[in-house]
């Protein structure tokens, strides 16, 4: 009798071996670790050995839900993926293929229906010989040929794949071509838009040959106290029901919003993140694309707030697009590039989408192949002929084509800036804009660097805007990805409806505020002694040099810099708080003793 | 009002009881041997409505019908179930390009479900295995008397949207819309308030309702984009 809420189960699929089993997750480890990204994070601390190849057999590639997941509590369907990241790498490598963890949060309605199924994860180890996709409907579990899906763009993938696969209401999560190539920087998409973005979870998926999961079921889990449960249920619902400026906003434009509020405020990356500010930021924010573009508001499964827009793009390029341009994906490959043509960036988004490549960091290297360029650190001809000029949209869909296929310039490309700046040298890692490999987010540091240097540095998958800046947001960040909730509505989960409460509804188990909140703690500090395990060291939470020798030229905001005393300053007193080793980065063995971690000791 | 619709043999007293103090509706004998309560102040038929230019495809509509329609004894007492969607007796398809079809029982004025039931008419009530509940018009099945034949689901799917459902294990006919005894839960929870609870016109249209159908429709009309059925 597994903990209630759970089912307690993971299906584990083994792709060499083509066959799968059910096991059971200790109880100890659901309330110390809950779920998602926490305890994706133990399993892989568990089995997976140091320096382990990311992209080998051995590597675990995880669908984790939460408990919340399934379970009609609104905006809480998230799934995490966690897996040993391809992208990441320390400065001072102790083995060949030393990387952290890698947790990456997609919404949809995936999580919800692993749960369906009977499930509380699906973990995939080994390798298949040719490609394969695994097909879930409850108890059955089966490994299909994927080889005439193989090669498909992902929106071709979920119009063929759902018209094919019959009857009934699948759920289902792809790669596209990029993952298919072995694309570091590729990602796992589901309904043609959202993605487990980050972290390079896609190019883990192609690596084991899998081209899709699609699952189907008719369970739920049992509650301990149902109504108790319910209680909160409905005390949520009417707090979103009310329909506040809040939940309108979120409907209205979603995070697109933030495109125009934070190039006013000079938190944006803007040319590669030399700039806060984008001058033209209004061509395509919001306002432009309610009016052009946007047709219906989408929402995760049980949300209200509805933040994904899709619409039709006409112009020089004809685009449905399925979901944006959101904040990462209008900044990352509009603001960042200097491109403001509306319908450009819609195909971009979309060409992006349908590849399979992470936005984010397909937008920062560009931008870093840009400025590049533009300070003839590299020519043309390294360029293989693209003529990669700052805005322009035609040269950065022909580059995204060949980092898809890994294809030339495409091949270094794929590895994003940390590879490159290696490559071309004469002094480029300073505008290399990424920590631990991994490509910083649309989020820019200097305006608010207290926060944003932190938040950025020390994030356990490498650069992270969502990581948070102070030790309390990272934990909260972390029971949020475990629980399977979305950060974009933890404002209404406050007081009487904190997520804890509803834990203790759902699962019967006594959390104490304490408790709930060093759940949280341990699960960041696991994820560290992980990173720590494979090789990373204070040295490595570091951010780029730009930051500290680049100053804003442009808008409000003109002249903001990072003082770099200030970040040393704010890095001893981040490691203070924590209860690590300054010196080291690790935490100390009493920090790990008082969170139940000397396992890891 | 209480979850009695649910409870078939409650809702035939219930009936019964409706004629014997003659309320305000005029009473309508079918030509098919089911009784239609046409009740003046409200028209015909009231079902639930759905508006697909606001359905945002969250499935809240699944999860609250499950858990008012599948309650759950707790100490003695019947509370809210747990929500499970595949219990639901609305459902939400979603499709590529992005639209979401909530579909529904439709209360169809001529019910080719009702008159695909090959069970003779009760001589005391002139209900078949599947009938019309006199209160709220809600298809609803006699599960002592219903032979699994899946008749009723055939039609529901061939000529209509295809709601109706067998049981996998005893056939009868699931997930006919119980309007929650009057007070539907999908159109009190809808966030987006997609969905309404609306007295319907005699003469609605009934064809092409099933959600590949409506998705082509919608997904022209949003998009302009055509696509046919076959290839959603």
């Amino acid at each position: 009798m597994s903990t209630k809420g759970y089912y307690g189960r993971m299906l584990e699929v083994d792709l060499t071996a083509m066959s799968s089993k059910v096991t059971m997750i200790p109880d100890e480890d659901i309330k110390k670790f809950i779920g998602g990204r926490g305890l994706g994070t133990k399993i892989l601390f568990d089995r997976l050995k140091p320096g382990t190849d990311p992209l080998s057999p051995e590597n675990i590639l995880m669908f984790m839900s939460g408990p919340f997941s399934g379970l009609p509590i609104p905006s809480s369907s998230r799934t995490c993926v966690v897996t040993k990241s391809p992208r990441t790498s320390p400065l001072s490598p102790q083995f060949k293929s030393g990387s952290t963890v890698s947790y990456s949060n997609m919404g949809g309605f995936f999580g919800p229906e692993l749960r369906f199924a009977g499930y509380d994860a699906l973990l995939i180890t080994g390798k298949a010989e040719k490609p394969v996709y695994i097909r879930i409907h409850n108890d059955r579990v089966t490994i299909e040929d994927a080889g005439e899906y193989w090669g498909m763009g992902t929106d071709s993938f979920d119009k063929t794949f759902h018209r094919e696969v019959g009857e009934g209401r699948w759920e289902s999560c792809y790669i596209g071509p990029a993952g298919e190539n072995l694309v570091p920087m590729a990602c796992i998409i589901n309904t043609a838009a959202r993605a487990a973005g980050r972290g390079g979870t896609g190019c883990v998926m192609g690596s084991k040959n899998l081209k899709a999961v699609v699952v189907k079921g008719n369970k739920m889990p049992n509650i301990a106290r149902l109504e108790n449960y319910n209680d909160l249920l409905e005390k949520v619902r009417q707090s979103f029901m009310k329909k506040d400026e809040g939940v309108m906003s979120w409907r209205y434009g979603g995070t697109t919003d933030a495109l125009a509020s934070s190039s006013r405020a000079g938190t944006q990356a803007v040319k590669n993140y030399s700039e806060g500010t984008f001058g033209e930021i209004e061509k395509i924010g919001t306002e432009a694309n309610r009016k052009e573009i946007w047709k219906r508001d989408f929402a995760c499964y049980a949300c209200q707030l509805a933040c994904k827009k899709s619409g039709y793009a006409k112009g020089a390029y004809n685009v449905q697009v399925h979901d944006s341009p959101e904040y990462e994906t209008g900044t990352m490959l509009g603001a960042n590039l200097l491109i403001s043509d509306l319908n450009g960036l819609h195909r971009l988004i979309e060409l992006a989408d349908d590849l399979g490549i992470d936005i984010i960091s397909v937008g920062n290297t560009t931008g870093f192949l840009m400025e590049a360029y533009e300070r003839g650190d590299i020519d043309r001809e390294f360029l293989d002929g693209i003529d990669l000029t700052w805005g322009n949209v035609e040269a950065t869909i022909e580059l995204m084509h060949k980092i898809s296929k890994r294809e030339g310039i495409g091949e270094p490309a794929s590895k994003g800036v940390k590879e490159l700046a290696g490559i071309i040298g004469k002094g480029s890692d300073q505008y290399a804009i990424h920590v631990k490999g991994h490509e910083l987010a649309a989020w820019n540091i200097p305006v608010n660097s207290d926060s944003w240097a932190v938040c950025y540095a020390t994030s356990n998958r490498g650069a992270c805007h969502m990581n948070g800046g102070n030790a309390r947001r990272q934990d909260s960040a972390c029971l949020r990805d475990s629980l399977g909730a979305c950060s974009f509505a933890s404002s209404w989960y406050r007081g009487e409806l904190q997520y804890q409460n509803f834990l203790k509804a759902i699962t019967g188990l006594e959390w104490s505020d304490e408790e709930f909140n060093r759940a949280g703690e341990r699960i960041f500090n696991l994820e560290k002694m992980f990173n720590y395990r494979e090789g990373f060291r204070r040295e490595d939470d570091f951010i780029p040099e730009k930051f500290f020798v680049n100053k804003f030229t442009f808008g409000e905001h003109a002249g903001a810099i990072v003082d770099r005393a200030k970040f040393q300053e704010n890095m001893d007193s981040y490691y203070e708080g924590r209860g690590w080793h300054k010196d080291t980065s690790r935490p100390t063995d009493e920090t790990l003793g008082r969170l139940g971690l000397s396992f890891t000791i | 009002m209480s979850n009695k619709i649910s409870h078939q043999g409650v809702s035939r007293r219930h009936f019964l009881s409706s004629l014997g103090f003659g309320t305000a509706g005029m009473v309508l004998l079918g030509s098919y041997g089911f009784v239609i309560r046409r009740d003046h102040s409200t028209g015909t038929v009231r079902a639930i409505a759905v508006n697909f230019d606001e359905c945002a495809g969250c499935r809240t509509c699944e999860a609250v019908c499950s858990a008012y329609n599948h309650m759950e004894s707790v100490n003695g007492r019947m509370v809210n179930g747990i929500g499970n969607p595949a219990l639901s007796n609305i459902r939400v398809y979603h499709y590529n390009p992005d639209i979401d079809i909530p579909s529904t029982c439709a209360l169809c004025n001529d019910a080719p479900c009702v008159e695909a039931c090959p069970v003779d008419p009760d001589p005391e009530t002139g209900y078949r295995a599947l009938y019309r509940d006199p209160e709220l018009l809600t298809i609803t099945n006699d599960r002592e008397r219903c032979i699994g034949c899946g008749s009723c689901a055939d039609a529901c799917r061939e000529l209509r949207a295809g709601i109706i459902r067998s049981n996998p294990e005893i056939g009868n006919p699931e997930h006919m819309c119980t309007l929650c005894g009057g007070d539907p839960q999908c159109v009190k929870y809808c966030p987006f308030d997609a969905l309404s609870y609306v007295v319907m016109d005699d003469d609605r249209n009934l064809d092409g309702l099933s959600p590949r159908k409506l998705a082509a429709k919608m997904i022209e009309k949003l998009y302009n984009i055509r696509v046919t059925e076959t290839q959603l």
